[in-house]
């Protein structure tokens, strides 16, 4: 007989005991354990919540108040007490928008937009750049100001983004304000994608707000199919190998051989594709089981055949924003503009700078620094309408340089900008003298295979300036890798010494090249097997979840060649 | 199909997931991934650890060890005067053996007053002072107050060659390197850095090159100097500096033979030998003969045990010229991973080993350093390795009963959960593999260490005149005010 003591037992092994403390720490803020989509906790929370949801479901304003409420609480278990500074944003960037929308004068409209836009970039600039402004300040001026003891809110970057473009989409009348406050603020707050996206634009969203909630069973097994994919990603492939390989050869490039840097600027590579793109699908399957659409955030961005077929493939939500809301307000491909000069200018500027100040060394950085214009001069240039394609180049290169410094404030983030821009703007000099046979079946296998090749590479390459602490440690590994010499025996050891690792790696890659015929296939036989099967199935990943989490670290190796 | 009410389903599937989760939580086994074993012919593995834990991880303290050992830890630690000067008791849970250092910390004060003199430490160590890490720090601290120019002896061949920042070394690839870790039974004796190398000169010349790094003290490289062992065969080696080549012949006759590059200071050279494969290389040494010098020997994978098998009499030879004052000992990191919270095994064997190096350089003092936090994953946290704590305190107890200083670096450095707390910081000052430092971490360690060491010195001033009673000069009463507040610093403690 089943007692209740026998229950209980049965939960204490389990589960522990759960102490009072073990409660308030579930929703009290702690920033070493943030509030995570493949957290155990969240997925208590979550069932609750989502309990409470279903029963909610005919209701409206006391649904949108419900989950406002919750992503309060989630945003404050990411962030403690900057929950406010989103609240207050909000209510400061909805009166803004009410101001816009109800005034009449275009130009006072202008007015009112230039301040929130100000008052947007310069909340995420204090928070986000000001100790990188103050470094490079000191550094160009010896100058000694003391670096601001700043938190960086979780999300700061994609809730203001979010926030613009709907400011903004008033402004070009694209859409009508929200009704209330609480509309608007069901919108910025959207838990799933309120801390890392996928960055919801006003017009996709807020129609979503006023149709009838409906979930159809096709809804939830495209949700799911995304939860799995999404936990698997970025869990299991992702953390995995970034705790155990790649994060110890960025730490210490120099430590480690040639061939051990090369595998993890490509298990980089993997990593930041299956954290990213593995959180994303979390947040819109997440978003799906609540009844709301996201859009896709990534397309198996390695299968690119160039870099432009990249960047409508790598977190789309975000070059689409930049493309409508920077690439376009700064003058697009029709005009020049102050800004769409000045970044680029400086940027070669700062370039030529630094080569002059290496070159007692070395004449390698000077020669880099005048390579890259002469190559940027170039790719315009050489063109057949060289004043358009100037234009489009110095604004193209001014969004991927500003959608560098997005990612993060240092120098690194802003030369992979940079190196991406320079790229676009190559690619499309190419395209100009080659262009690609439209009417035939299209480029041969070979020429393919060739194209993604090259442009994988490329991406790896820029990735390694994304992932190093710093612009030296980024060279240490370039250079390191540059020894590479064709040692297989020494490869296989270190392959075998790292034996999980370079599993995982295969596996993520493996998949992600997988056709996509096979993945259809494998979705229609997930939506066809029963309700307690994918249950069965979501259960055996949450396990797969909990045992890599449980995993220690692999002890270090130090070969010996 | 009922579409509106599939939230129920929806619903339905999470909450059964959930229980399913359950399910297999008890069935399936804990990890995921099991430690792949390598195969241990390419991977630096101290083969005298590995023998010592097979053969004694079960020995078990005798009583009378025992019961000397709990006399040790309970009581208070007094020491017997060293020439006229006594510290202070100290207990085991704070322990530092100041009183060993008096003979390092006497050729200190002899530097001070005379800086023309020198005084020089062999720092031995493992993966955590790799590429120079806290070494370079310690060193450039001591250099900075007592003077003295270069990194001291550097090996041929190493594996952090490429890391090392303090001084730049670029070689060919046809050494033969014998390293103390896995070679038993070397071809030639092994140097003072517990390595051997050969230069496989028959096919391609076999050559060295370095240059001096950009840190402070160490911008030049001064008196650059050869040490090579004995063989029955004569040979040559070329130094190229500049656009000048020096040709100099090699004269293998003593157990230890030296050949200066050049003197005074250059920036860069490189060494071709010539028909010298059957002499055995130890390394160059770069010092500028005045002030504090620090050898870096480390060795990643080390356990320290490996010094046992030194050859005294070539460690006398070394000696000879080099003149020690200190070791020191930096081991502990490698003998965390196997399982085990009794180190009585390795509490003997370091004992040995510190006999070992009394026994080379006699008269030296030691200083043991012990392991630094290391954190391991229990569940989902990552916590302080169960075995640091037993693992320090054996360092502590072969320490004392070694008559040899002792640095705990786990409770310098924070103790209890400060390897995560050093990984979270921001910046970071050590690697996501919770147990190295970075550049950042290790200046700060290297900072700790040599406080320390700095504090038993300027206690050991302070003994020292109150021994020499009141002085008469005008500069000692200068010192005299210093020590004031140095007393009160240690009744603060």
């Amino acid at each position: 007989m089943i007692t209740s003591n026998s229950i209980n037992n049965w939960f204490v092994q389990n589960f522990g005991t759960i102490t009072t403390e073990q409660i308030i720490g579930w929703f009290v803020y702690n920033p070493e354990e943030k509030l995570l989509f493949n957290t155990g906790l969240f997925l208590g929370l979550f069932l609750v919540f989502y309990f409470v949801y279903a029963f909610l479901r005919k209701t409206f304003y006391l649904r949108l108040t419900y989950v406002i409420l919750f992503s309060l609480f989630f945003y404050y278990k990411s962030s403690g007490i900057y929950f406010l500074l989103l609240l207050l944003s909000s209510v400061v960037d909805y009166g803004l928008s009410q101001v816009i929308y109800n005034e009449k004068s275009n130009n006072r409209k202008k007015i009112y937009l230039v301040i929130s836009v100000i008052l947007n970039l310069g909340l995420l600039g204090y928070f986000k750049y000001m100790n990188f402004m103050i470094v490079t300040f000191n550094d160009l001026f010896s100058g000694n100001y003391v670096l601001h003891n700043v938190f960086l809110p979780v999300g700061i970057s994609f809730y203001t983004f979010q926030s613009m473009s709907y400011i903004i989409e008033i402004y070009r009348e694209e859409i009508k304000p929200t009704k209330n406050y609480i509309e608007y603020l069901f919108f910025v707050s959207f838990f799933p994608q309120l801390v890392a996206g996928p960055i919801v634009r006003a017009k996709d969203f807020l129609p979503q707000i006023y149709q009838k909630l409906n979930l159809t069973r096709q809804d939830v097994n495209n949700g799911l199919f995304l939860i799995i994919g999404g936990l698997i990603k970025k869990t299991v492939i992702s953390n995995y190998i970034s705790v155990n390989f790649v994060d110890r050869v960025f730490d210490t490039p120099m430590t480690y051989t040639s061939f051990e840097n090369l595998m993890a600027s490509y298990g980089y590579a993997i990593q930041i594709y299956c954290d990213f793109s593995g959180y994303s699908d979390m947040a819109i399957g997440i978003a799906l089981l609540l009844g709301f659409k996201l859009p896709a955030n990534f397309r198996t961005p390695y299968k690119s055949t160039s870099i432009t077929d990249f960047w409508r493939r790598w977190h789309i939500s975000l070059s689409t924003w930049l493309k409508d809301f920077l690439y376009i307000s700064i003058g697009g491909n029709r005009e020049g503009t102050f800004a769409g000069y000045l970044f680029p200018s400086l940027f070669f500027f700062g370039l030529v700078l630094w080569g002059m100040a290496n070159v007692n060394e070395s004449y390698i950085p000077l020669g880099i620094a005048i390579g890259s214009i002469a190559l940027f001069c170039l790719t315009f240039l050489l063109s057949g309408k060289r004043k358009q394609t100037a234009v489009t180049n110095f604004n193209l290169f001014t969004t991927m340089l500003l959608g560098g410094l997005w990612h993060g404030a240092g120098a690194q983030f802003i030369i992979w900008g940079a190196l991406h821009g320079l790229a676009l703007a190559v690619h499309k000099i190419f395209m100009e003298f080659f262009p690609s046979k439209k009417e035939s079946k299209g480029p041969g296998f070979l020429w393919r295979f060739f194209s993604i090749v090259i442009t994988f590479h490329f991406v790896v390459f820029c990735w390694i300036f994304f992932r190093a602490r710093d612009f030296e440690t980024a060279l240490q590994v370039i250079n390191n890798i540059g020894q590479l010499t064709f040692e297989p025996e020494q490869w296989q050891v270190i392959i075998l010494g790292y034996k999980n690792v370079f599993l995982l790696m295969l596996f993520g890659y493996v998949w992600h090249f997988l056709p996509e015929g096979f993945t259809t296939t494998l979705k229609s036989v997930f939506d066809k097997t029963p309700l307690v099967l994918k249950a069965v199935v979501l259960g055996f990943v949450y396990w797969i979840v909990y045992a890599t989490a449980v995993a220690g670290s692999q002890p270090f190796i130090y070969f010996q060649f | 199909m009922n579409t509106k009410s599939y939230f129920f389903q929806s619903f339905a599937i999470v909450a059964l997931a959930f229980i399913a989760f359950v399910g297999f939580k008890q069935i399936l086994p804990d990890k995921i991934f099991s430690d792949s074993k390598v195969d241990s012919k390419n991977v630096l593995i101290d083969s005298l650890l590995l023998e010592s834990v097979a053969k004694d991880s079960l020995s078990e303290k005798s009583d009378s060890i025992l019961r000397k050992e709990q006399k040790l830890t309970k009581g208070k630690i007094t020491f017997d005067a060293t020439e006229g000067i006594e510290f202070p008791a100290e207990v085991f849970d704070d322990y530092k053996g100041f009183q060993y250092l008096i003979s390092f910390y006497d050729k200190l004060y002899q530097l001070e007053n005379n800086p023309q003199s020198k005084v020089r430490i062999a720092y031995y160590g493992d993966s955590m002072t790799d590429g120079d890490l806290i070494v370079q720090d310690v060193r450039n601290n001591y250099q900075e107050r007592f003077g003295g120019n270069g990194v001291g002896f550097v090996s041929i061949t190493s594996e952090s060659a490429a890391s090392r920042g303090s001084i730049k070394a670029v070689y060919s690839k046809n050494w033969k390197t014998q390293s103390y870790l896995n070679v038993k039974n070397p071809i030639s004796p092994f140097g003072v850095n517990g390595h051997v190398f050969f230069a496989n000169d028959t096919k391609n010349t076999t050559w060295i090159s370095f240059e001096a790094g950009p840190k402070k003290f160490s911008t030049s490289l001064d008196n650059p100097t050869l040490y090579y062992g004995r063989s029955s065969k004569k040979g040559n080696v070329n130094f190229i500096i500049g656009k000048d080549t020096l040709r100099k012949s090699l004269t293998p006759n003593n157990l230890v033979n030296t050949l200066k590059v050049t003197s005074g200071s250059v920036k860069a050279f490189k060494a071709n030998f010539i028909h010298a494969d059957s002499i055995p290389i130890y390394g160059f040494n770069f010092d500028s003969g005045t002030g504090v010098h620090v050898d870096n020997f480390s060795q990643r994978g080390n356990s320290g045990l490996p010094i046992s098998i030194f050859n005294a009499d070539v460690m006398k030879s070394f000696n000879n010229t080099l003149k020690y004052d200190l070791v020191i000992l930096h081991y502990g990191t490698n003998v965390l991973n196997y399982g085990t919270k009794n180190y009585f095994w390795y509490q003997k064997g370091m004992t040995k080993v510190v006999n070992k190096i009394k026994e080379s350089f006699p008269g030296v003092s030691i200083l043991i350093v012990s392991t630094a936090d290391k954190s391991t994953k229990y569940d989902l946290e990552m916590k302080t390795d169960s075995a640091v704590v037993p693992l320090m305190n054996a360092q502590k107890t072969y320490a004392l009963e070694t008559e040899s200083g002792f640095v705990n670096l786990y409770t310098l450095m924070g103790g209890d959960g400060s390897m995560v707390k050093w990984v979270s910081d921001s910046p970071s000052k050590a690697n996501k593999d919770y147990t190295h430092f970075n550049q950042r971490g290790a200046k700060e360690i290297g900072n700790l260490l040599y406080n320390q060491l700095n504090q038993g010195y300027e206690k050991y001033k302070a003994l020292r005149e109150k021994r020499d009673g009141p002085s008469k000069k005008k500069t000692v009463r200068k010192t005299n005010a210093d020590s004031v507040s140095v007393i009160k610093d240690s009744v603060n403690e």
